[in-house]
């Protein structure tokens, strides 16, 4: 699957990257690792997860096209 | 111009005026309370706010503000009208970025949604802010969760 990865906030900056497409995703746990192994940094920072605009708490399917995003706490207002 | 409750730079006084005369025209309402958020000159560990950028996940601002309105809509019978504007970009200390205007029919429930409002745009839109200061570095902010 072809996951589009969205890096928000610190995350965004200490990628040094808005986010990355990822090909070859074989479900949400492996998108996961793959992003973990790219970007160890991100073990220092409390995120939550979106999928496709939705903030998820489990694992879940995912499906080719999906947008998944790296949120961390919210600063709004 | 506002794009999905996004705007790029601090809300003027322009934005402020357009909503009022848009709003005011409705003759159901008796009373409009309106919370206007600043970024303020705090000064931490000896070094002052100069301004603030703010990011946003902006498709998710849709969805999450949309939901904002609707809960607030459905919360509040006598409330009219919520309108919600967040800035995005750089605002200077002293500028606006953050516009909540809520429409009711009365003071009470029109002060207690506009109040409501702001609380839930705290805590549930995707927005970030780094505090830049006057020595150019910059610490990135969170908001106080409950």
């Amino acid at each position: 699957m072809k996951i589009k990865v969205l890096f928000f906030g610190v995350l965004a900056e200490v990628a040094g990257t808005a986010g990355q497409n990822y090909e070859e995703v074989k479900s949400f746990n492996d998108l996961i690792q793959m992003i973990k192994d790219d970007y160890p940094e991100f073990v220092n920072y409390n995120y939550r997860i979106s999928v496709n605009n939705e903030i998820i708490n489990n694992d879940l399917l995912l499906n080719d096209g999906d947008e998944v995003a790296l949120m961390p706490p919210f600063a709004g207002g | 111009m506002v794009t999905n409750y996004l705007i790029d730079g601090p809300i003027t006084q322009n934005v402020i005026a357009h909503l009022v005369e848009k709003i005011g025209g409705r003759t159901e309402s008796g009373g409009h309370s309106i919370f206007l958020g600043q970024v303020r000159a705090a000064e931490i560990n000896g070094k002052k706010v100069e301004a603030i950028e703010y990011s946003a996940y902006e498709a998710m601002v849709k969805v999450e503000a949309d939901k904002i309105k609707e809960s607030v809509l459905s919360d509040f019978d006598d409330v009219n009208t919520v309108d919600i504007v967040h800035s995005t970009g750089i605002v200077k200390a002293g500028e606006i970025s953050l516009l909540v205007f809520v429409s009711a029919g009365h003071r009470h429930q029109a002060i207690e949604a506009c109040s409501k409002t702001v609380e839930l745009i705290k805590e549930k839109l995707p927005v970030w802010k780094k505090e830049i200061f006057d020595d150019n570095s910059h610490v990135w902010k969170q908001n106080k969760t409950v």
